[in-house]
């Protein structure tokens, strides 16, 4: 599911809109979702956020619905500097947020094995780390592929 | 005998969330010898599965309007996501399946 292409380090954006569009036109061009996609990830982020709590520092996990969706994809997003997002079943809370795995989901089922080890990557404090901190594109996909595989 | 549970994880999409969540508990609750069911919903949905099924409990990891669990007990499940609060998780569900009879 993880993309080269889809790992982006230093994600500029003052707002939740600016980076998830950002990073979810990276989806559109590499040919994993469709146009919609990035609009329908800031909507659904809006009625559904996203953000947790993980315990290194705060994540999001931006995701939409599969009708905007091509192919199954993973992205990853370092941001640049924290940016505000609120909290998935807490909405009234906000996280700066400093990292994003972005989502696109057609079948759960199929996709559970890495949902899983996504799960578990969120709540490997010493592995967020290391990729908040990576120098390069290739050094966070090693990362991240030696937790999903 | 293993004795049967069944339960409604709730998301925002009723997709990513609710499966990933669906996951843990369903692990979880077979290793305490349940045999589980799960089912996944988005919060809109939920009083329609609720009403056309018996379920044990709903986990969320988005708001619900408590009005549509009709009864049915509801317990936060973002912290089975972040691993901060997995236990106090699973006491709160292993007594609601004990009041249960289950």
């Amino acid at each position: 599911m993880l993309r080269k292409e889809l790992i982006v380090i230093d994600v500029e954006g003052s707002s939740d809109e600016e980076v998830l569009r950002s990073l979810g036109a990276r989806f559109v061009v590499a040919g994993v979702a469709k146009e919609s996609f990035p609009d329908a990830l800031v909507e659904r982020e809006r009625r559904y956020p996203t953000a947790l709590p993980a315990t290194a520092f705060a994540i999001a996990v931006p995701h939409t619905f599969k009708e905007h969706i091509k192919e199954p994809a993973m992205g990853v997003g370092i941001l640049a500097h924290p940016v505000a997002f609120h909290q998935m079943g807490s909405p009234e809370i906000t996280l700066q947020v400093e990292l994003l795995f972005m989502l696109a989901v057609k079948d759960p089922a199929e996709q559970i094995a890495t949902l899983k080890q996504i799960m578990k990557l969120i709540q490997n404090e010493e592995m967020l780390k290391a990729i908040k901190h990576a120098a390069s594109v290739d050094e966070v996909y090693e990362m991240v592929s030696s937790v999903l595989n | 005998m293993a004795k049967n549970v069944k339960l409604l994880t709730v998301c925002g999409s009723g997709i990513v969330t609710s499966s990933m969540i669906a996951n843990v508990i369903t692990e979880m609750l077979e290793e305490e010898g349940y045999e589980v069911e799960a089912m996944e919903a988005n919060p809109s949905e939920m009083g329609n599965y609720l009403a056309r099924s018996h379920y044990d409990f709903v986990a969320y990891a988005s708001p619900i309007d408590e009005d549509d669990l009709n009864g049915v007990p509801a317990v936060p499940a973002i912290g089975l996501i972040t691993g901060r609060g997995v236990e106090e998780f699973k006491e709160s569900v292993l007594e609601i399946l004990k009041n249960a009879g289950k």
